[in-house]
């Protein structure tokens, strides 16, 4: 037992771990020798890295882009499981709803498959065992034949008490977004209540994950905005996630603006602007863009129903992650050392799979390297 | 009646005649709507290869969002959004009369859907999927236009060789047989009238000789 306001040992353990583990990930030199090379010789690279053995394993099985995208997957998985046998007990709910969101892709993945009957093999190909559902769970609800059973089957499950709702109804048109939307708003929810519990670093990482809301939040208000035809009041309430810095109906009032000062008054109360204009700073090389130029660039977007610019999107991951990385810096046995890990991990993984996948497309390297986040 | 049992006779002939009309006023009936058809074909062409350009920008264009939403969601994620979808898209057919050809018109049904009509949850994905999904639905909806236009034109070709090769039947086969149909029952008809004329002539003769 530890007494209040000094740091457990197994938490300075497990601290000390992950940044160990963290200056193990990719480097950015790493990423630019990859850059140059072909797809069997990134499969090579990445092969002899010794955290990367599931490369071998599966090369009878898959080849070219295909094999680094399912070994980076499987890894990804074995890295975040990994993880959570680390963690220090205190820690241990966090993470694990932390990494819930694995498991609701993969559960949405099995309810489709169960219900549209696809073949099992092509549904077992598509899950990350990288939550706290393990591989024999994932296997048995592939297993069920029908979308009740496998609701029935996930009783135990943190975020069931949301699914409950949907025996009746499951498998009626509209009905699975509605409840992965449901799962999503749940699993923020979750963790916004479990972050703040008062754990050390809780506190930033409260803004960082209300902030992280705002930016979902906005982007999916351009995407809806993106449709030829507005969406009702209803749906915008059923998309945006509450628990945000900037409250839901302000985001009510962006969507119903029509005029340009309407706009940008509104949206220049937000704190994604000086983030986006940093962002658009960094990725166009233009130190003079101010915040007005990024509210002008958004309202360009929004009145032409355009959606948000991926590069733009990725420079403002950049940030974050690198905000979280000051953060775990500054708070060193809390839980931001873990979460700063558990993020970056996640964007290896992406960034192996978008250098892969970009070369099999033949895209040129500078564009693949856009979307690198590094 | 065909030609060959046609007698050379007044009415054999008003027969001919009638027949001849006909088959000209056919040969130029048919020779106006082939051209009307050639000019719809040219139209319906140049409509087509402009479809066609806009189906190949566009498959690139779908071809590129799959890339990048595949880069950056993974081909396991654009599976998963792909998987989610609930309504397939389809087309309907009706037809539309030029010269009496019957040229497809293909009306699509539920290509172009809004977002949340396409079945994945909006907070499960990202503006790429949505890139990718607006892309094959504008190509999609682009294969239905030129599908509409080139079938059109294989119909109208169709019903331009067929209707070309009435009227080289009826240019180089029909009238000109009439025709010779007609020269030969008038020179057999005035032949007999000759030989009337002379037996005429010949039995006057005769009754003069005995009177």
């Amino acid at each position: 037992m530890t007494l209040p306001g000094l740091i457990s040992p197994s938490c300075i353990y497990a601290c000390t771990r992950f940044r160990i583990r963290r200056t193990k990930l990719l480097s950015r030199e790493d990423y630019r020798r990859i850059m140059k090379m072909g797809i069997p010789g990134i499969i090579t690279y990445v092969g002899r890295r010794e955290d990367y053995q599931e490369i071998m394993e599966l090369t009878p099985d898959y080849s070219g882009a295909r094999l680094v995208e399912e070994a980076a997957n499987r890894n990804l998985a074995r890295s975040f499981r990994h993880a959570m046998s680390i963690v220090p007990r205190d820690l241990h709910t966090l993470a694990g709803e932390y990494l819930a969101r694995w498991d609701i892709a993969n559960i949405m993945a099995i309810l489709r498959g169960t219900f549209f009957d696809i073949p099992r093999e092509q549904v077992r190909d598509l899950l990350v065992p990288a939550g706290e559902l393990d591989r024999s769970l994932l296997d048995h609800l592939l297993s069920l034949t029908t979308c009740h059973e496998a609701l029935d089957a996930l009783e135990g499950w943190r975020l069931y008490p949301v699914l409950r709702g949907y025996h009746r109804t499951c498998g009626e048109p509209g009905v699975f977004a509605r409840m992965e939307n449901d799962l999503y708003m749940s699993y923020y929810a979750g963790l916004l209540g479990l972050v703040a519990s008062g754990y050390s670093g809780c506190k930033e990482l409260f803004t960082y994950l209300r902030f992280e809301i705002d930016i979902t939040n906005m982007k999916n208000l351009l995407r809806l905005r993106c449709g030829e035809e507005g969406c009702e009041i209803a749906t915008i309430d059923q998309t945006m996630i509450p628990g945000g810095r900037i409250p839901v109906d302000l985001f009510r009032r962006l969507y119903h603006s029509r005029t340009e000062e309407e706009f940008t008054s509104i949206f220049l109360q937000t704190d994604i602007v000086p983030i986006l204009a940093r962002a658009v700073r960094e990725l166009r090389q233009e130190p003079s863009f101010s915040s007005n130029d990024a509210a002008e660039l958004v309202w360009q977007r929004w009145h032409k129903h355009l959606l948000p610019v991926h590069e733009i999107e990725i420079a403002i991951t950049r940030i974050r992650l690198g905000e979280l990385e000051g953060l775990s810096r500054r708070y060193p046995f809390s839980l931001l050392p873990m979460l700063a890990y558990l993020e970056r991990k996640r964007y290896e993984v992406a960034n192996l799979r978008a250098i892969a996948r970009g070369k099999a497309f033949d895209l040129p390297s500078e564009r693949i390297w856009q979307y690198i986040v590094i | 009646m065909p030609s060959s049992e046609i007698k050379p006779t007044r009415s054999g002939l008003l027969i001919v005649r009638r027949r001849m009309a006909l088959a000209e006023r056919i040969h130029r009936i048919l020779k106006m709507k082939l051209d009307g058809m050639m000019l719809e074909l040219i139209k319906l062409t140049d409509q087509a290869v402009h479809e066609r350009r806009v189906l190949e920008e566009r498959f690139a264009r779908a071809r590129e969002m799959a890339a990048i939403a595949t880069m950056m969601e993974g081909a396991t994620g654009v599976l998963l959004a792909a998987l989610s979808v609930e309504i397939t898209p389809t087309y309907t057919i009706d037809h539309r009369n030029i010269f009496g050809v019957r040229l497809p018109t293909l009306e699509p049904v539920m290509v172009k859907k809004t977002l949340i009509q396409r079945g994945y949850g909006i907070l499960a994905t990202s503006s790429v999927i949505d890139d990718a999904a607006d892309a094959y639905e504008e190509l999609i909806s682009q294969v239905i236009t030129s599908a509409e236009l080139e079938g059109g034109i294989v119909q109208l070709l169709d019903d331009i060789e067929r209707t070309r090769r009435r009227v080289n039947a009826l240019e180089f086969k029909v009238i000109p047989e009439l025709t010779d149909l007609r020269r030969l029952i008038e020179y057999r008809r005035d032949e007999m009238e000759r030989q009337d004329a002379v037996r005429l002539r010949r039995i006057k003769k005769i009754k003069a000789r005995r009177g």
